[in-house]
């Protein structure tokens, strides 16, 4: 089981996602505003992070490109989970390491979050 | 002729002989009438009167000048000799005669009085002229004039009309239009134009282009555009421009501009149209905008009923809520059947507004067939879908897109078959391309449909009585594999199941 961050504008999508991931054991944070992120990454050290891509504030791209160049986060597994199948471009060109699209499918979701953990915990 | 020349005195003055000889030898006709006697008999022609009319001399002498009228007797010329003879005067005329045998021919004739000692007249000369030619050539000539007045009259017409006629098209165009010189100098504008940037013809006319109204059209590119238009007959087309113009304030155009090519040759001119397309392109802004919101605002509590269903449904599972079971998988089949929909419309919005983003990796095509395989085989207990035959190659292509296509075609299958139990997913190998087909035993499609079928929110009648639907899937996925540089075609007969196949090219 990880420390789990989930980054969404929308409540709704937090709570679900958050609901979801708790379920199966794991130790969620949800945000909603992403500007907060980043310092939540350097302050709680998550295992992981999910995170929207069209928001308010810093869009989820943005947010990876700053992680990307903190040296002390820069392995954390990032998976971005957007509404917009072009979505998946702007992930990996930011940086994300993988990508999920809404709506998600939980068991989808939940191997997802498994295998990049375990990918983490081995380096 | 020669008896009267004998008859003439001998007066000892030889020059009258010599006259008289002249005036035989003339080419002019010459006749001498008797004036004394009752209607004027011709008493004296000369050789060239024969000749001219054709009559001998027999034939002449004795009547009166008359005989050459032929029944044409109503001549204006007519009247004026008659005119003059009745007063013994002198006078000349131009006048039909005929010749023996009914030619006419023009003769001007000048007729002198003779008179004696007391002033009497006793004789009428008169010289003749054939002038048929002269004449001929003078009515060519009226007539030549007549035609070319009206060849004019006819043309200037035709060009009036012709001008009227390209002056009301350029008029009338919803574009701005603007002529220029070698120097950039605006020889003319339209109404639209005018009316457009709110200027005034005569303001424009004469200036440089790029001069005009505080240099709003010195842009630069512009400039080397249209500087090497005439030069190297470099038309160009397209060409946008953004630009904040003083009156009508920042607008998106579209700038073509090409050599003014008149009589097949070109000219010192350049045609510059200009179209606005600020409005054109903020819809399509908005329409793209819509498209994205609509998406992101349909999805999101989509994903929230969607989880919380699944969360729900597992609970129950664990909870063996038997009672509910059910219900979570009718919710969940119609969350996900939702859930293609909203894709399928946003699809279609995307395809006709141009602005579907493919993004091309390279992968195993038998991944790609297993995972679609596989997510449909999850949706039904009723069918079993085969795959036979190995592709074994990689592909580039859009993974979620031709994923989209199968399940689309294998969804189809199973739908449509609802006696059927096996649907076919057949892979094979073809020069430059793979080939994919599904088979299913079902429904089949009538002829006339199958080209129909591909189009948007096409259904055929038989299938929209029987099986929900809204008529988006072929059109999408045959707009996918398009994109693909594939084709997605049927083979079927009604009542005979269906194969549907596509082609994409191969990596090599």
């Amino acid at each position: 089981m990880g420390k789990i961050l989930v980054c969404d504008d929308e409540q709704e999508i937090l709570d679900i996602t958050q609901l979801i991931l708790e379920d199966s054991g794991h130790d969620v944070t949800a945000i909603i505003n992403s500007n907060e992120v980043v310092s939540h990454i350097e302050n709680q050290q998550p295992d992981i992070l999910l995170i929207d891509l069209w928001m308010p504030g810093l869009s989820g791209d943005q947010v990876i490109t700053q992680l990307r160049t903190n040296i002390n986060i820069i392995n954390l597994p990032i998976i971005v989970i957007s509404a917009s199948k072009d979505g998946r471009a702007v992930a990996f060109a930011a940086g994300a390491d993988d990508f999920l699209e809404k709506p998600y499918d939980m068991d989808a979701l939940l191997i997802m979050v498994a295998k990049h953990l375990e990918t983490h915990r081995q380096i | 002729m020669e008896e009267f020349l004998r008859r003439l005195p001998h007066t000892g003055q030889t020059d009258i002989r010599l006259f008289a000889a002249a005036v035989s030898a003339s080419n002019n006709g010459v006749v001498i009438t008797d004036h004394t006697q009752p209607d004027e008999p011709i008493i004296y022609c000369n050789k060239a009167f024969e000749t001219m009319t054709g009559y001998t001399n027999k034939e002449i002498i004795g009547h009166n000048c008359r005989f050459l009228q032929d029944g044409d007797a109503g001549q204006e010329a007519r009247h004026i000799l008659r005119e003059a003879i009745g007063k013994g005067e002198h006078c000349s005329v131009e006048i039909r005669n005929y010749k023996k045998g009914g030619r006419l021919f023009w003769n001007e004739l000048t007729i002198s009085p003779v008179k004696d000692q007391d002033g009497m007249v006793t004789n009428f000369i008169g010289i003749q002229n054939d002038i048929t030619r002269r004449k001929e050539a003078e009515e060519a000539l009226i007539v030549e004039r007549d035609n070319l007045e009206e060849r004019v009259l006819e043309r200037t017409e035709d060009l009036k009309e012709s001008e009227a006629y390209l002056a009301s098209i350029i008029e009338t165009v919803r574009e701005s239009l603007v002529v220029l010189d070698r120097d950039m100098q605006v020889l003319s504008v339209n109404e639209h134009f005018c009316r457009f940037f709110k200027s005034v013809e005569k303001d424009i006319k004469g200036k440089v282009l790029f001069e005009h109204n505080n240099g709003q059209w010195n842009l630069p590119e512009l400039k080397n555009l249209l500087i090497n238009v005439l030069p190297n007959n470099n038309p160009f087309e397209g060409f946008e421009i953004e630009n904040e113009f003083p009156k009508i304030g920042r607008k998106l155009l579209v700038l073509n501009a090409r050599q003014v090519i008149l009589k097949g040759k070109y000219q010192d001119r350049i045609l510059l149209a200009i179209e606005d397309i600020t409005e054109r392109r903020e819809i399509e802004q908005r329409k793209e905008d819509f498209i994205s919101i609509a998406s992101h605002e349909m999805k999101t509590p989509l994903t929230s009923i969607k989880g919380n269903l699944q969360l729900l449904q597992r609970k129950a599972q664990q909870n063996n809520d038997t009672q509910y079971l059910s219900g979570f998988e009718t919710a969940v089949k119609s969350v996900a059947r939702l859930e293609r929909l909203i894709y399928d419309l946003l699809d279609v919005s995307k395809i006709q507004a141009g602005r579907v983003a493919f993004s091309f990796t390279t992968f195993q095509l038998d991944r790609l067939i297993n995972e679609a395989v596989s997510g449909i085989q999850a949706t039904t207990n009723t069918h079993t879908i085969k795959v036979t035959g190995s592709a074994n190659i990689e592909v580039t292509a859009d993974f979620g897109r031709l994923e989209q296509v199968l399940l689309n075609l294998l969804s189809n299958a199973v739908k449509y078959s609802p006696d059927g139990k096996d649907v076919t997913l057949h892979m094979s190998i073809l020069p430059d391309y793979v080939k994919i087909s599904i088979t299913d035993k079902g429904v089949g499609i009538h002829e006339r449909d199958h080209k129909r079928i591909f189009e948007r929110f096409y259904r055929t009648d038989q299938i929209s009585e029987k099986f929900p639907g809204v008529g988006i899937g072929l059109y999408v996925s045959n707009e996918i594999i398009k994109e693909h540089k594939g084709t997605l075609w049927v083979d079927s007969k009604e009542g005979e199941g269906a194969i549907f196949s596509f082609t994409i090219p191969i990596n090599h």
